[in-house]
């Protein structure tokens, strides 16, 4: 077992700490993931947007005061991502063992 | 091999932080804190002096004002603590009762049933029978177990926080017990001690960690 088989697309130091993030609740506002990533707005926007586009994340527009973007990992998302952690968990584990 | 199992621990490690720290709430913020902290020792300045010399109002603090001055403190604190917590949630896009301000408060809600009982009684009937001291214990206990309750999702400084009430609520009868002839203020003292000077001491621990988090839940 090594990177070779872990998903490229997850496999990205922001898209991997967005996916952490989105994993440990539901719904994160486009502010709050800046403010504990401390990404810039283009930035954020690029990766979200490539996790979008393969269905991992979903998008959802609703008005609270002001308009407001949330995000969540979609069961796909949940399940590649899930799936990434045991990839690496058994790197881990296989280096261990030798 | 071995590049490939340390680039895996560490991204584990970045995994597993930003999933603790994004879970992890604070119930009471250092300027929450401060703000209680002052507020008390304040008031159990005030009952103190009126108790002693009688020259603030003339007399001494009756039993149900003695609680009602702490209710206000109460009060004062808890909207001060959610004008902290909206200025933090508009700034930050955060909704104001956020997923852990929900998981807080089913927390601490059942420990507050038995000191609003209490204190129910207490206004009723209890001021009769100088039971100020009980009713202090009861809140004490109570409001350490509340954050107890939380420490689960909390971080650390705030369970300290939780047992530091919890073991000053539960040796006071102890000590009242064993020692003879306690002045009247302890009741007072007692407040002052634990609702004033550990949420002084709490604010100042935590107020550094505050700034450098720019307000966000952090781990200490």
């Amino acid at each position: 077992m090594d990177f070779e088989k872990l998903d490229k697309i997850i496999h990205e130091k922001w898209r991997l700490a967005i996916m952490a993030l989105l994993a440990s609740r539901r719904g994160w506002s486009f502010q709050e993931l800046k403010g504990e990533l401390k990404m810039s707005d283009g930035n954020l926007i690029t990766h979200l947007r490539t996790l979008h586009k393969l269905g991992l994340v979903s998008v959802t527009k609703e008005m609270r005061g002001r308009p407001q973007t949330s995000y969540a990992l979609t069961a796909k998302g949940r399940t590649a991502f899930r799936d990434h952690v045991a990839v690496l968990e058994q790197i881990v584990k296989q280096w261990k063992r030798k | 091999m071995m590049n490939d199992r340390s680039r895996a621990e560490e991204d584990l490690r970045v995994i597993r932080t930003l999933m603790e720290r994004a879970t992890i709430y604070r119930a009471i913020s250092a300027p929450t804190a401060l703000v209680g902290g002052v507020l008390s020792i304040l008031s159990a300045v005030f009952i103190h002096l009126s108790n002693q010399s009688q020259s603030l109002i003339g007399r001494p603090i009756r039993p149900r004002e003695f609680v009602f001055i702490w209710i206000d403190v109460l009060i004062l604190t808890v909207v001060m603590n959610a004008l902290f917590v909206w200025r933090e949630a508009r700034s930050s896009g955060r909704p104001f009762i956020s997923p852990g301000m929900k998981l807080a408060l089913r927390g601490i809600a059942p420990n507050l049933i038995v000191p609003a009982i209490f204190t129910l009684w207490f206004l009723k009937i209890g001021f009769l029978g100088a039971v100020e001291l009980e009713l202090v214990v009861i809140w004490v206990v109570f409001y350490g177990l509340a954050l107890l309750s939380t420490a689960l999702f909390a971080p650390r400084s705030l369970a300290i926080l939780g047992w530091a009430f919890l073991l000053t609520g539960v040796s006071v009868p102890v000590i009242a017990n064993a020692v003879e002839g306690l002045p009247d203020n302890v009741p007072t003292m007692v407040m002052g001690l634990t609702f004033g000077l550990y949420h002084l001491i709490y604010a100042a621990c935590t107020w550094s960690r505050k700034r450098d988090a720019g307000e966000q839940p952090v781990d200490e």
